[in-house]
């Protein structure tokens, strides 16, 4: 038996839940939830692999692999919605999830003075499955395990003092049924390795830490195959190191450069968590917290200077949130839409059952659940700043800039429940002095509230600048749901916006 | 889905028996949790959900691996063992792999266990949340919040001869109230272990009278206040401060807890003296897990006593390096609380801020614990001893570390929830907190 193929049995359980069993479990499901005077119901099967391993300097630590299964109802009973879940896959589970579900919607409805209703959807029995050039699941232990101690030991032999790295992959694949006929299979991959150095001044007891820089993918292994993660280690140590030396930023306002490796999370926190209908309803107002973006501003609110246009979509190669259905089966073509168009906001974010409380139609397939055993809410789809029309470069970015920071790499993060007012960190700044880069800071967080730090764009990169990240673990509702997402940024020049310094000398 | 330790044992005793390993660890957990949301007075999502994992780490001297399944199907587990022995040969040696812990002694189960609570069902929840929607009944306000009982068990079983079991129940509610005429909300939250334990109709007031309370809403300028940092929002605080607290990272030099030029600030007084700071699996008001990842028991320890840093969490291979005994990291804390009521808090106050909550708290700087993040649902201006209006919330950038330095005077703790892990914290009276800018945010 070769490695390969022992790592590549799968449970017993899990290998027979194939499509076909699958889909006669929906079934199964469904007929019970119309049986019990459902007008609609639905159902996700999904099969989970993931796999995580976690090296500390020249040590493996951790390496996990996991396989799961599961399955949630969700039935919509006389106006009201009832959702039970289970991580036993089996006839007799979905029949008692079933009516679990029933019983919650049967006590939901002391809560519903107003019945939930569902717009049309077309019905699709199809499937997507995404291309993976070399599936990461396949790869040796050792050639995983060689990647992270290859990339710690380059930090170490660059004079980081310390270096810990981490893969991780996830292989979803999931069934949706739904009452209206849908039968959609899909499976999609993402990968992610990641380090960070630590830089130590033993005599000061200042410490300084750089985090790796490469996005999160939907890809397989050759995206981690392509990384040439002992480089960036090596240059990481030698920033960490250099920002122990560097100049503690002088706090004031400034205008600022912020590449795509940063940019992407501001897109991530002040747009698309800003622009999700279910927020700006108030349904997530006990936690996640709701919008300053009402619906009477669609189509009105100058959410940015004219530079600026962010468009949704489920079909970048690569994207973390992209897919070919959404988890109420709302095809993903639906999700390719303005969400600001040259400074004005378009449109939002929506679920099914949201569309019609703000006068549009039907859901633009933004809905996903983080587990199989997860209602689905609405949830961003790819999210991405699109570039200039002009061949605009980084460097003609700084050079636009008298006195200035270059901020790179995503740092401390911090917003309001409204989306409203941000505090930003990074890992990497650099001064910019009369058009030029100037020597390392430190100590920098960028903190502006959303619409006013949109409408001091005045500069952004073209298409040869254009980046594709994206968020791993995005939390939102209650119980938190963690979902991925994909955000495409260019480099862009914002104007007068503060700069933090974040040392506390009395500390 | 919950599982005794009859049963938990009749599985782990197979899969250890068929292994090939030198050593092998199986962890089993699992639970039952059911949930209803509400918003704008209404129902919205809700979920009853049943889990189990089984997570097999099998080692050859130094070479370990692990596989977890959430399947109790007899070949599902066989093959994950076999998954985690082929793991485990392929993986290099780590020369930090402990050898399992052999048979502990584990603290009683404690107040953690209500089994009334694990099988709360639907009907008690939505009579809950109706309860609490019904305190906003006859005013302009909406109520959003989230209703949660749950049961949970936690197993760890391995080849060396250990066993350990424990279990939990926790059922919250959290109530946020949205004005629907001004721009102004509340929050009251609570989390306890017994599931009749919650006051619905007392949060949902709480949460009513933060959102309706009248005046002009203050548009303060930031700086440095005196605020009365309710529950909810010290518990945040003792989190950042008391999930820091590593030895490894300390001693390492990348702690707020290291000192310049080396060594640890460990029996230093950092915090004023009224900062206590416990985890223990007896507590009655946050009963902490009886074991930590490896089997190592919990006991009741004092990560903070009167200000002084006494205690850091020791993983067993650190505390073998260091030379002293493991200290399981703690998820559940208590601060012990005081007897000064919030209204007498108030009436000390010349001028500042009630703080409710707080949110998206992020450490900014780890070597000072500097935190930024949001007041919320509830942010009040106090002048001359009263509260007067609402005040506008505010981003601060403050660390508990000189937040905590001077306390003026604290109520009595309780267990707020709306956060992670289970914290208990007095509301505290803090003569200076620094507040960084403006928002809109409401």
């Amino acid at each position: 038996m070769t490695a390969l193929d022992s790592l590549s049995l799968t449970p017993h359980a899990f290998e027979n839940l194939g499509i076909d069993s699958q889909t006669s479990l929906a079934d199964t499901a469904l007929r019970l939830a119309q049986k019990s005077g459902a007008s609609y119901a639905d159902i996700r099967i999904g099969r989970n692999q993931d796999e995580s391993a976690y090296a500390r300097e020249d040590k493996l630590q951790y390496f996990n692999s996991t396989f799961s299964a599961g399955f949630g109802v969700r039935v919509l009973l006389d106006g009201s919605w009832g959702f039970a879940g289970s991580r036993i896959v089996s006839e007799t589970e979905v029949a008692r999830a079933t009516a679990e579900a029933v019983e919650n919607a049967k006590a939901a409805r002391l809560l519903q003075t107003r019945p939930i209703e569902l717009e049309d959807i077309p019905a699709y029995r199809d499937r997507w499955i995404m291309p993976v050039a070399q599936d990461p699941f396949t790869v040796p232990v050792e050639e995983k395990a060689a990647k992270l101690l290859g990339i710690n030991a380059a930090a170490l032999k660059a004079g980081a003092d310390f270096c810990n790295s981490q893969l991780w992959i996830v292989r979803e694949e999931k069934l949706f049924a739904s009452s209206r006929g849908s039968s959609i299979h899909q499976s999609r991959v993402r990968i992610w390795p990641m380090f960070t150095v630590t830089a130590i001044d033993k005599q000061t007891g200042k410490f300084a830490t750089r985090a790796s820089l490469l996005p999160a993918r939907q890809a397989g292994w050759e995206y981690a195959a392509a990384y040439d993660g002992e480089a960036e280690a090596a240059l990481a140590a030698e920033q960490a190191r250099e920002k122990l030396a560097a100049k503690s930023v002088e706090p004031g306002v400034y205008d600022v450069v912020i590449d795509p490796a940063n940019l992407y999370l501001t897109i991530h926190e002040s747009v698309g968590h800003s622009t999700e209908l279910d927020r700006a309803l108030g349904w997530e107002a006990d936690f996640a917290g709701t919008s300053f973006v009402l619906p009477e501003m669609l189509d009105g609110l100058q959410f940015g200077s004219p530079l600026m246009t962010v468009t949704a979509d489920r079909s970048q190669e690569g994207g973390l949130a992209t897919i070919g259905w959404d988890d109420d089966g709302v095809r993903g073509t639906e999700a390719e839409f303005p969400i600001v168009e040259n400074g004005i906001f378009r449109n939002y974010q929506m679920a099914l059952g949201q569309a019609q409380l703000i006068g549009r139609h039907r859901s633009n397939g933004c809905a996903y659940a983080n587990s199989p055993t997860a209602f689905p809410i609405q949830r961003m789809p790819n999210i991405s700043l699109q570039p200039g029309a002009d061949g605009t470069t980084l460097a003609d970015l700084i050079a636009g800039v008298d006195r200035g920071v270059f901020i790179s790499g995503s740092g401390s993060w911090s917003i309001d429940q409204q989306r409203d007012n941000f505090q930003f960190g990074g890992q990497v700044f650099w001064e910019i002095r009369n058009g030029k880069l100037g020597p390392m800071l430190r100590d920098v967080a960028y903190q502006a509230r959303t619409v006013p730090f949109w409408n001091s764009l005045d500069g952004i990169g073209g298409r040869d600048t254009y980046e594709l990240h994206g968020a791993f673990t995005c939390g939102k509702a209650q119980p938190i749901q963690i979902a991925p997402v994909g955000h495409g940024a260019v480099p862009a020049r914002f104007r007068g916006i503060s700069i933090l310094n974040t040392e506390r000398k009395d500390i | 889905m919950m599982l005794s330790p009859d049963e938990v044992k009749a599985i782990t005793s197979t899969i250890i028996a068929r292994s090939g390993a030198e050593a092998c660890t199986v962890s089993v957990w699992g639970g039952d949790s059911r949930n209803f949301r509400f918003a704008g007075n209404e129902a919205t999502t809700n979920g009853a959900v049943s889990s189990i994992s089984v997570s097999i780490e099998s080692s050859f001297g130094k070479r370990a691996g692990s596989a977890t399944v959430n399947s109790l199907d007899e070949a599902a587990l066989e093959q994950a063992r076999l998954r985690s022995e082929e793991i485990a040969r392929l993986s290099p040696e780590n020369p930090e792999h402990m050898p399992p812990l052999g048979a502990q002694t584990y603290e009683p189960e404690g107040a953690r266990y209500d089994a009334g609570t694990a099988y709360t069902q639907a009907s008690g929840l939505a009579h809950a949340a109706a309860s609490a929607i019904a305190a906003g009944r006859n005013y302009e306000v909406g109520i959003a919040g989230f209703i949660e009982a749950e049961c949970g068990f936690r197993a760890l079983a391995n080849s060396a001869g250990l066993f350990a079991y424990d279990r939990g129940s926790s059922a919250e509610l959290t109530v946020t109230a949205r004005h629907t005429k001004r721009a102004w909300s509340g929050w009251a939250g609570a989390s306890q272990n017994r599931f009749p334990a919650l006051d619905p109709v007392g949060l949902g007031e709480r949460a009513v009278g933060k959102a309706l309370f009248p005046g002009e809403t203050a548009d303060l300028d930031p700086g440095v206040y005196t605020v009365i940092l309710e529950p909810a929002a010290t518990a945040d605080l003792v989190q950042r401060l008391a999930y820091s607290m590593a030895a490894r990272s300390a001693d390492e030099g990348r702690s707020f807890l290291s000192k310049p030029g080396g060594g640890t600030k460990l029996g230093e007084r950092l915090l004023d003296e009224a900062v206590t700071i416990t985890s223990d699996p007896g507590s009655q008001d946050a009963p902490d897990t009886l074991f930590g990842p490896d089997g190592v028991p919990k006991r009741r320890t004092v990560w903070i006593e009167r200000g002084v840093a006494k205690t850091m969490s020791y993983s067993r291979f650190w505390a073998q390096k260091m030379g002293c005994e493991p200290v399981p990291f703690a998820f559940n804390l208590s601060m012990a609380g005081g007897t000064v009521p919030i209204e007498d808090m108030i009436r000390e106050v010349k001028r500042g801020i009630l703080v409710t909550r707080l949110w998206y708290v992020n450490v900014v700087d780890p070597r000072t614990l500097l935190c930024t993040g949001m007041t919320r649902d509830g942010n009040f201006l106090i002048e001359n001893g009263k509260i007067t209006r609402p005040a506008l919330n505010l981003r601060f950038n403050e660390s508990p570390l000189s937040a905590l330095s001077k306390i003026e005077a604290m109520g009595p703790a309780e267990r707020p929830g709306g956060g992670w892990g289970m914290v208990s914290a007095p509301p505290l009276l803090i003569p200076a907190f620094a507040f960084s800018s403006r928002s809109s945010g409401i």
